[in-house]
């Protein structure tokens, strides 16, 4: 797979739908494409997080670490953006992620995410907006979860 | 040392000097004779008459008289240029051997200074003195001697004759004489004031630069650039006048000799025409007493000219020397005395005192007794004379008063082949000597070769040659290439023990590790040591099969496959499938290869490496066009840097445009195929390389090898059964690549080598490949820790009965704690002295000496 696949991959991640084609291929560019097999760690909770992985091909399962060891708590697919949180502000792996499948991975590093993001602000605006989203439906969930728990 | 130049000539060359003069003088008749012949040849052999003439007893017709007297001027010219060709040489030789002796005398005094000399004196002021400012004197002395005989003689005997003829116009032509043996040594004399100066402020700006060198990060952390850069611009300006000022009198001397001497002529135009209307001198006389005066011209500037540059050369002689005779400089003795005493016995310090000339270097009236084979601390710090009191026992430093003895011999009186060999000392700057680590391992073992080479042929031939310039010039004569080690001393019987017991030592510092490191990333020359080689071969085997067989592995690696493309790996390799074998030279800049261009032309590659080049630039000026220069993102990402993008967009432009004329140049086109080189398809996944291309470039490797790799000695192919010289033992162990789009491949892949490196016992033969590691300028490719644990390698080689360490590993951690237990074990049963700031490092040791201040404060004895 080439640059290109790469650029269409990157054009079904919500959070950069609205960056222009060139844009994307830089990001694709400067990214590490990395394929891990099935049962291969991506990412290890607790540990610190210095990039951030864009799935191109198939999918992870999304572990946390409970009193009973560890537990599948979601699963991650094909192009979505997994650990951008990690690369944003400096906490640590909120979760554990294991290939499911064979796995097509473009992993962007903390520095150059963030010199991308300072030097093209309107990839700024587009992620600004996914969070921005993202919390409110965070908030909405929290809401119903606490209006629920009163019931 | 000789106080004036002329002194040590003399002394050293006085029978070559008058050999030069001899035969300058026999070379005068053979000039004479030249200049005379023309004139017979025309007036007697061209127009003479009364021909047949008997010469020798032989009879000459004229034609056959003119071709004698020819075949005479032609033996002559050649007699004459050959003497002047013999002569010039033999001064020129004579003058380097002059100046090689002074140098290596200056040198030799260099390492007879003490120690607490050097704290007034810097390298920058010393290195100038001993490289250029004597040279000078070696091109001045193979004239020092026969240039004022010869042409004064000459001057003596041209007044004589212009006396003879008349003592009158002999006055006039010497007229002039005593105002310029007047003015002249004036103006000289301030000539060589300024001299003095100019070389003195040279050298400051010599230190000035040495020390801005030095000190570089400082300048840039404290922006004191500007400040340097003043400085330095006002010493050449100082420098600028002072030479200005020498010009100005230089120049004022030579008019001033031009003008005199032209000045004479007047006084014998007047004075000789007088006495020639009065009818006291003839015409003739006249003219000839003019043409005498000519010729005296000459010498006399000789004479002038010989004068200035005796002043010149003698001040820079004794600018340099007056350097090199401090009161206190040790006997030359002790550097070269072959006699080593035992050094048996405790060591005393009896009422020492020592000034190292500061504060805080100062010992005053310590008495101690450290007996053999004890250890002891010495416990104080930095300040309070420990370093001192250490310096002193090693025998580095001598007493101010008091005596330092060890088994009642009183150090100062030992050479240093006493000292430098019984005594193991580091301290705590240490020097790491430019050079491999086998080089400063075995340093301390180096005191005189230890054997004689056998030489024949040629070889001998040399070394005899070698040998009796050395004799000449009083250098040392010792041969560098004879073994050097003093395995005696170091108590080993062989190399092969040597080198195990610095393995054992370097265990035992924890130096090991890193040199095992430096060994894996350094090159082997498999001609040293076949099995070795063979053995490495062998792992790589091994490795290859594990890789195959476990298929986690082999994800994470793509090996060398003559019929598969590999794509973590650049299209150089994969086309070339060879490396270059001089290690240094980048894989991309093969394609400057003649043959390497003859090849890609004739497999039409060229053409389609250009392609892809060009898509490449393409799409790196189309990525990074809007990216600022200072992000970053392009000097990481792309194999293109910032400065190279707008010529990377030129030729773009120049290539798609068809109508241009002049199309690319050659060097452009070059600089296509060299981008298209370095590209590594699995990283840099720019689509340019379609399964065609790849097919092709498998196809070319083939006449590749049998092209240009079979023939050139410039290549290696890459082939799993052959060592590859120019690349790392640890590339020649994983014959392949880690794959670029696997996580931690590298890593991985590592540890797995590391395993199998160990199961098969090459760690060792390993380690001794990293004894090879060049350690850079004073071992700036060493961390400053591996560089002192290095030197406390060297001194533990030493086996010397006395080992001086100060503050090496002083650390309260458990690793120093335990360094020093592996220290006292070491040297259990000979004496050790420690150097420690902490009094709790101190207890750990028999005896304990604390300081302050210079004074022994407290004592615990053993």
């Amino acid at each position: 797979m080439s640059l290109e696949t790469e650029v269409e991959a990157l054009r079904k991640v919500p959070l950069f739908r609205g960056i222009d084609e060139t844009k994307l291929r830089l990001l694709a560019f400067i990214s590490d494409r990395m394929e891990f097999q099935e049962g291969e760690r991506l990412c290890t909770q607790g540990e610190e997080g210095d990039s951030a992985f864009i799935i191109l091909q198939g999918s992870a399962d999304v572990l946390v670490q409970t009193p009973d060891g560890e537990r599948k708590v979601a699963d991650v697919k094909e192009n979505s953006i997994v650990g951008e949180i990690a690369i944003l502000c400096d906490v640590p792996r909120t979760a554990t992620l294991i290939a499911a499948s064979n796995m097509d991975v473009l992993t962007v590093s903390k520095d150059d995410f963030l010199k991308l993001l300072k030097e093209f602000p309107d990839i700024s605006l587009e992620v600004m907006r996914t969070l921005a989203l993202r919390l409110e439906r965070t908030t909405r969930d929290l809401a119903a979860a606490r209006s629920g728990a009163v019931d | 040392m000789e106080k004036s130049l002329f002194r040590f000539i003399w002394r050293f060359s006085a029978r070559q000097q008058l050999f030069i003069l001899l035969v300058t003088v026999f070379s005068y008749p053979i000039s004479y004779v030249l200049l005379e012949l023309p004139k017979l040849i025309v007036n007697d052999a061209v127009q003479g008459d009364s021909f047949p003439r008997e010469v020798f007893g032989f009879e000459f017709d004229q034609i056959s008289y003119l071709v004698l007297l020819c075949v005479g001027f032609l033996g002559l010219v050649v007699a004459s240029n050959g003497l002047k060709l013999y002569l010039n040489v033999y001064k020129g030789r004579l003058g380097e051997r002059m100046l090689r002796r002074l140098r290596f005398e200056l040198f030799q005094r260099v390492l007879r200074f003490r120690l607490p000399h050097f704290r007034k004196i810097s390298s920058g002021e010393i290195i100038p003195m001993i490289t250029s400012e004597v040279e000078d004197v070696g091109g001045f002395i193979g004239e020092a001697i026969a240039l004022p005989a010869y042409q004064g003689g000459m001057l003596v005997v041209q007044l004589g004759f212009i006396f003879m003829q008349d003592p009158l116009l002999g006055l006039a032509a010497i007229s002039s004489y005593p105002i310029q043996g007047y003015i002249i040594p004036k103006l000289q004399r301030r000539v060589v004031v300024l001299s003095r100066e100019r070389v003195k402020n040279i050298r400051v700006i010599a230190d000035k630069v040495g020390e801005s060198i030095t000190g570089v990060p400082e300048i840039h952390a404290n922006d004191t650039a500007a400040w340097h850069s003043s400085d330095i611009s006002d010493r050449l300006y100082q420098n600028f006048r002072i030479r200005y000022e020498i010009f100005n009198r230089k120049y004022f001397i030579k008019f001033l000799n031009n003008f005199m001497n032209q000045l004479t002529p007047f006084f014998f135009y007047l004075i000789g025409g007088y006495l020639v209307i009065q009818g006291d001198l003839s015409i003739g006389a006249l003219l000839a007493v003019i043409a005498a005066y000519k010729d005296l011209a000459g010498p006399w500037k000789e004479l002038l000219s010989y004068y200035q540059m005796v002043s010149d050369v003698d001040v820079k002689y004794q600018t340099v020397v007056e350097n090199f005779d401090p009161v206190d400089i040790y006997p030359v003795e002790r550097l070269t005395s072959e006699e080593a005493v035992s050094l048996e016995g405790d060591l005393e310090l009896k009422n020492v005192s020592f000034s190292g000339g500061a504060a805080g270097q100062e010992l005053f009236d310590a008495t101690l007794k450290i007996k053999e084979g004890s250890t002891c601390a010495i416990v104080g710090p930095d300040g309070s004379g420990r370093t001192e009191i250490l310096q002193l026992a090693a025998g580095l430093v001598s007493p101010v008063s008091g005596r330092v003895e060890i088994g009642g011999q009183d150090l100062e009186k030992l050479a240093a082949a006493t000292l430098g060999r019984q005594i193991a000392y580091v301290g705590g700057a240490v020097h790491i000597w430019t050079g491999t680590i086998r080089d400063n391992l075995f340093y301390g073992l180096r005191h005189r070769p230890t054997a004689e080479i056998e030489r024949e042929g040629d070889d001998l031939v040399e070394y005899k040659r070698r040998l009796s310039e050395a004799n000449f010039t009083k250098n040392l004569i010792l041969d560098l290439d004879a073994p050097w080690n003093d395995l005696e001393a170091a108590g080993v019987r062989d190399d092969k023990a040597l080198n195990a017991r610095a393995m054992e030592l370097l265990k035992t510092v924890g130096l090991e590790p890193d040199v095992y490191r430096l060994g894996l990333q350094s090159r082997l020359d498999p001609t040293l040591n076949d099995t070795f080689a063979d053995r490495i071969l062998a792992v790589r085997q091994a490795l290859a099969t594990r890789i195959a067989e476990d298929p986690k592995l082999s994800g994470l690696t793509e090996l060398w496959q003559v019929d598969h493309f590999n794509n973590s790996a650049s299209l150089a390799e994969n086309l070339f499938f060879a490396v270059p074998s001089d290690a240094d030279m980048r894989m991309d800049e093969v394609s400057a290869i003649p043959e390497v261009r003859v090849f890609l032309a004739e497999q039409k590659l060229d053409k389609k490496l250009q392609d892809i080049g060009q898509k490449i630039a393409e799409t790196m000026v189309e990525l990074f066009a809007n990216v600022s220069g200072d992000s970053g993102l392009l000097g990481t990402y792309s194999f293109i840097t910032q400065e190279e993008l707008p010529d990377y967009e030129r030729i773009i432009r120049l290539a798609k445009s068809a109508s241009a004329k002049p199309g690319l140049a050659d060097e452009d086109k070059m600089k296509l195929i060299r981008l298209a080189l370095k590209m590594v398809p699995a990283r840099h996944r720019l689509g340019v390389l379609d399964d065609e291309m790849r097919k092709e470039m498998i196809e070319a490797r083939q006449t590749f090898l049998k092209e240009v790799v079979d023939k050139s000695p410039d290549f290696e192919a890459i082939d799993p059964k052959v060592y590859l010289p120019s690349l790392t033992i640890e590339d020649n162990l994983l014959f392949g690549r880690a794959r670029v789009d696997r996580r931690d491949a590298r890593q991985r892949i590592d540890e797995v080598i590391r395993s199998m490196v160990e199961e098969n016992g090459l760690r060792e033969p390993i380690v001794y490949a990293g004894f090879d590691y060049h350690v850079g300028v004073s071992g700036s490719r060493l961390s400053a820790s591996q560089r002192r644990r290095l030197a406390v390698v060297r001194a533990l080689l030493k086996n010397a009965r006395v080992t001086i360490l100060d503050d090496i590993a002083t650390g309260l951690g458990e690793d120093d704690k335990k360094a020093r237990a592996v220290l006292r074990e070491l040297l259990s049963g000979r004496t050790l002295i420690f150097g420690a700031s902490s009094a709790t490092v101190g207890d750990e040791f028999e005896q304990k000496i604390v300081l302050d201040q210079g004074r022994i404060v407290e004592e615990r004895e053993s």
